[in-house]
């Protein structure tokens, strides 16, 4: 009996050890990245393909569900803001140890807060935490506790955590030693990326398995998106993390059930007219650009749904203010989009003395209304936005010349000579916490598109907006944040310094190997649960 | 060959009456976007279909070739002028002034246009009318692309200096300007007729490659530049041969432009 | 033989010497004198410098990057100082030039009307008929077809024979006192070579001009000139009447080139010379060029 049991147990330990082996020795999860990642350390880091191997191999204290748009415990199994932001305590989890078999603990934190806020390094995630000069101090109170002080207040510091992958500050190999998934085992310059399995992972699934499941990832490095289309039609890659318009139908074509759309995302689309005071325009039309009536006409003006549907071949949305409705907390539900009414327009327009001879519009001295709006050439979707506003602009007798300028020279235009009349332009945005657009909304910033860099706020409500922006940023108080951003929403709803037009779908394709794989709209889309994707067990044989 | 110079005469005709009269011709205007019908088949209605923005296909073809074989075909005779005035004038004059003036040429050859062209598109006003855009495109190009074919001339003119003929036209009197563009210039024909027929279709194609920096053809004007950028966004994974009929048209022009020449007049 | 004749003003009187840069000198001070309506041959071997001299009596050496001084005495007059633009006048109207190889000579992408006009038109300012007529009179003189297929011609389209024969109606066309023709019947057979022969010295009769005619071919030379002069390594070694040259030799270099004959030479010309006005009348009828008063 005894002897049967063991060997009983026997069999089963070398089933088990088999179908480990099984399942070990060829998973391996294949995506492309669009470029060669510029660095791989993780202080460094700014590029997307970095970020993608920041993401793949970084232990953070705390991750934000991409899912949930939540934080989550990671190496931090607790931590407390101060009430008034400017420090904040982890409790971190215990007996961690980094791939290379060093343990982690707190000097790890202190070690990697000091490489981040290090002046001499430029390291942009640690621009996001500086709020003010002067000296970050990071105290280490024990093995598993730590505290960091910030000069002052830094309004949603515990989500910028997420950005920080910690560095060991003991380990021989430096920022190759890692707490992630996986550490990069081999660097192909400019061909591919080779990622295995983290031995050390601290995370095991419900059943006390340890993850990630899938053994390595290869990112091969593909500029060409019908390339990268291609292979994973032939299933030589797993997903394609952002698919745009056209190729996810051309996709849905070829590959049905590879694509999904997460929903709407948080980019949009935008387009302003240039109320820079110093500009070279006539008085006329900068008198036409000042006027909110004129603004709203032109907004009023647009099919926003025509572009959703043709342009983006609806995968859009009409765009209502700065806050995507992608973004579940901040989104101000109560506003709409602009509707499609010309009738409203000429309406509005006749209240400024505008009027409609012949087909032509007119301004109150007789100006025929004609302006220009340039858009970064090469941009399909934006030229063809453009041509179709032109048309519906030319409903209302407008005329509206197209011009497509390379980016330098667009850049140009808008931030230095101001030699422009009206841009189209979109804005990437991956940061759900409003405070991240300070350095639009304030009438002070350089990236205050329609007029920057003012000394005093040129108009009403664009102090309103400097004091709304200001009061959220200086409170922790969500509700009263909630508030805020609300009523800035809403001024500039009214206002249309930014006429929205779209905030693009967010669209994935996976191939049907990847299992538990749930795209959503935030950043990584695809693979933001790397340690639950598992892959088809007859892929796993085949590689 | 002479049926074969009917049909393309014919060819030419009907393209091009059809280009003139392309208001009578032409189903929709070339700007109008019919929105419900984006990317559209071929149909009754839209008899090659529609474009990204429900645009009839078919009459931005029209238009585009009018546009386009108007304006190329300009644009390249400018430039074969220029290469022949200064690619001649440095092979007949030659010693220092052959070396100036192919040093200035190589020098021309050698800048980068593209960005150039950058700047020059960021000296324009941002208002201008779409048809004067493209004009100013052509006008470029013309410019602009004369240097390698003077390069070509210039080395002609210099063989054809040190010729038996020449000789004897200088000295039954002849000389200077008068010797260069009666005697040379008649001898320069089929160079230049062959520098002129590869310089069409280039520019034809280098405004669509200019287009894509912003300083081509502006919306909502087509050219078969603008056409051609369509098949950009072609993928093997789609099959829309119809995006095809601009650059078949191309092709077609081209060479029936090529069989309808007398041969004489392409070689002596 | 009229001594009146022998003893008139040149029509060109050579002093020259002429040499290209790097290289020993081409003419070293050649003397040579063409008289009024006489054919003077020109002897002597490939190279010796005979296509220099005809290029540099026209000022045209600089083409091939030749230097020369001296002087031409042209109807009285040193054409050594003149202008590039005062020799362009004198260039195919007073002095012309029927040289080498007849097709290479004519522009093979004009018809052989636009260049026949266009050799016209340089020295002259005329009407369209006017044109037209001199250079069918000039066609005619060469005994060419003087119709419009003709003249439609493209010079790939012309036997060889007939090529030289507008070259030489080209070069007559203005009734020019001298005639320089270099080599004009090395590139033809030999029964096309002796009409081209005949047709230089009845042209020379009719038009009363004078040709300085160069040939490496004794034969052919004896034939038609009045005078031979015999060139060696850029001088003029011997020059006198053509058959005291052939029947007493004073060089030693004539003697060889004598020598190498195969056969004796047939002298043909001379007497002509007599009647010199009687020639003008004819070739003034013939032509009926406009120009007569010039």
């Amino acid at each position: 009996m005894r002897q049967r049991l063991v060997r009983l147990g026997v069999l089963l330990l070398f089933v088990a050890v088999t179908g480990a082996a099984f399942a070990q020795s060829g998973s391996q999860l294949r995506f492309c990245l669009h470029s060669e990642p510029k660095t791989l350390n993780p202080v460094l880091m700014a590029d997307e393909s970095s970020e993608t191997v920041r993401y793949l191999t970084g232990g953070v204290l705390m991750r934000l569900n991409r899912l949930t748009q939540q934080l989550e415990p990671e190496l931090a199994t607790s931590w407390k803001v101060s009430e008034e932001g400017k420090t904040i305590s982890f409790k971190l989890r215990a007996g961690v140890h980094f791939s290379d078999g060093t343990a982690f603990s707190a000097d790890d934190v202190a070690y990697t807060m000091q490489q981040l806020m290090d002046p001499a390094l430029h390291s942009p995630t640690g621009d996001s935490f500086r709020s003010a000069e002067g000296k970050v101090i990071t105290k280490v109170e024990a093995k598993d506790r730590v505290t960091v002080i910030f000069p002052a207040p830094v309004v949603g510091l515990d989500k910028l955590f997420d950005q920080v992958a910690i560095m060991s500050a003991s380990s021989p190999k430096k920022e190759m030693a890692v707490l992630g998934p996986y550490y990069v085992a081999e660097n192909k310059a400019g061909s591919y990326l080779l990622l295995k399995r983290n031995p050390n992972y601290w995370k095991h699934d419900a059943a006390g398995v340890q993850l990630p499941y899938i053994n390595s990832v290869r990112l091969d490095i593909q500029q060409n998106r019908d390339v990268e289309m291609l292979r994973l039609v032939r299933g030589e890659i797993d997903f394609i993390n952002a698919v745009d318009p056209e190729y996810f139908d051309k996709l849905a074509a070829q590959a049905p059930g590879t694509v999904t759309e997460a929903g709407v995302s948080l980019d949009s689309e935008q387009m302003w007219f240039n109320q820079v005071a110093s500009s070279p325009l006539p008085a006329y039309k900068k008198a036409w650009f000042t006027s909110t009536n004129f603004r709203r006409a032109i907004s009023n003006s647009i099919n926003r749904e025509d572009l959703a549907r043709v342009v983006f071949r609806g995968h859009a949305q009409p765009a209502v203010s700065w806050v995507s409705p992608a973004n579940k907390v901040w989104f101000n539900a109560k506003l709409q989009p602009h509707a499609f009414d010309q009738k409203a327009a000429l309406q509005m327009l006749a209240n400024d003395g505008f009027r409609l001879q012949n087909g032509v519009l007119r301004d109150r001295e007789g100006h025929a209304v004609e302006f220009s709006i340039i858009t970064n050439a090469g941009n399909k979707y934006r030229e063809r936005m453009a041509t179709m506003i032109q048309q519906d602009l030319a409903g209302i007798g407008i005329r509206l010349n197209v011009v497509t300028l390379d980016f330098p020279s667009l850049i140009e235009r808008i931030t230095r000579t101001f030699d422009y009349e009206a841009s189209l332009l979109g804005l990437v945005n991956n940061d759900l916490d409003p405070n991240s657009q300070m350095n639009v909304w304030l009438s002070s910033a350089e990236q205050h598109q329609w007029n920057p860099e003012q000394k005093t706020p040129a108009t009403t409500w664009e102090a309103e907006i400097d004091k709304l922006m200001r009061a959220q940023a200086s409170t922790l108080d969500q509700k009263k944040r909630k508030q805020a951003v609300d009523r800035v929403q809403e001024i500039v709803w009214q206002q249309e310094p930014f006429i929205y037009l779209v905030n693009k779908n967010a669209m994935s394709a996976v191939s049907k190997n990847l299992r538990n794989a749930h795209p959503v709209v935030l950043r990584p889309q695809v693979y933001w649960n790397i340690d639950q994707l598992s892959l088809g067990s007859e892929v796993a044989q085949n590689r | 060959m002479k049926v074969a110079r009917i049909t393309a005469l014919a060819f030419l005709v009907v393209v091009s009456a059809a280009c003139l009269f392309a208001d009578f011709v032409a189903p929709a205007p070339y700007a109008r976007q019919f929105r419900d019908v984006p990317d559209a088949a071929p149909s009754h209605q839209h008899l090659l279909g529609t474009d990204s923005l429900g645009r009839d296909r078919f009459s931005r073809v029209l238009y585009g070739t009018r546009v386009s074989l108007l304006l190329a075909p300009a644009a390249a005779l400018l430039a074969s002028i220029l290469a022949a005035l200064i690619g001649g004038t440095a092979g007949f004059v030659g010693g220092w002034l052959e070396r100036c003036v192919m040093a200035a040429t190589d020098l021309f050859l050698s800048l980068p246009w593209l960005f150039l062209l950058i700047t020059v598109r960021a000296l324009l006003p941002l208002n201008t009318a779409p048809f004067t855009s493209v004009l100013i495109t052509f006008a470029l190009l013309g410019c602009l692309g004369w240097a390698a074919a003077a390069r070509v001339i210039c080395a002609d003119a210099r063989t054809f200096c040190q010729s038996d003929f020449i000789l004897r036209a200088r000295a039954s009197g002849s000389g200077g300007f008068r010797l260069l563009w009666r005697h040379i210039v008649p001898n320069l024909k089929p160079v230049l007729y062959a520098q002129f027929w590869i310089a069409v279709p280039v520019f034809i194609l280098a405004e669509a490659n200019l287009g894509a920096l912003g300083l081509g053809v502006a919306e909502p004007l087509p050219s078969w530049g603008s056409l051609l950028r369509e098949l950009e966004s072609f993928s093997p994974l789609s099959s829309q041969p119809w995006q095809f009929v601009p650059l078949v048209l191309l092709i077609a022009v081209v060479s029936c432009f090529h069989l309808a020449m007398k041969k004489q007049e392409l070689s002596v | 033989m009229p001594e009146l004749l022998m003893n008139a003003q040149p029509v060109l009187s050579l002093r020259l010497s002429a040499s290209y840069p790097g290289r020993p000198a081409v003419l070293r001070d050649l003397a040579l004198d063409v008289r009024p309506r006489e054919i003077l041959g020109l002897v002597g071997q490939s190279g010796c410098g005979k296509s220099t001299m005809a290029l540099a009596i026209l000022k045209l050496l600089f083409l091939k990057g030749g230097k020369m001084s001296g002087s031409i005495q042209f109807n009285g007059r040193d054409l050594l100082p003149l202008k590039e633009k005062e020799m362009r006048g004198l260039r195919g109207k007073e002095i012309a030039l029927v040289s080498q190889s007849p097709i290479s000579s004519l522009n093979p992408a004009l018809r052989i009307r636009t260049q026949m006009e266009e050799a016209w038109n340089i020295h002259r300012r005329t009407t369209r008929e006017e044109c037209t007529r001199a250079v069918l009179g000039a066609l005619e003189s060469v005994s060419l077809p003087a119709d419009e297929t003709f003249l439609r011609q493209y010079p790939a389209q012309l036997s060889v024979g007939q090529a030289q024969r507008v070259l030489i109606a080209m070069a007559v066309l203005h009734r020019p006192p001298l005639l320089i023709a270099d080599e004009p019947t090395s590139a033809l057979d030999i029964i096309i070579q002796s009409e081209v022969l005949e047709l230089f010295s009845s042209l020379s009769r009719k038009l009363g001009m004078s040709i300085l005619y160069i040939s490496h071919d004794l034969l052919s030379v004896a034939k038609i000139s009045h005078r031979v002069a015999v060139m060696s390594q850029g001088e003029i070694v011997e020059c006198r009447k053509t058959a005291e040259l052939f029947t007493n030799p004073l060089h030693a270099y004539t003697r060889k080139l004598i020598a190498a004959l195969p056969v004796a030479p047939a002298f043909s010309s001379g007497e002509t010379l007599v009647y010199p006005e009687h020639a003008t009348m004819i070739a003034g009828a013939e032509l009926k060029t406009p120009n007569l008063t010039m």
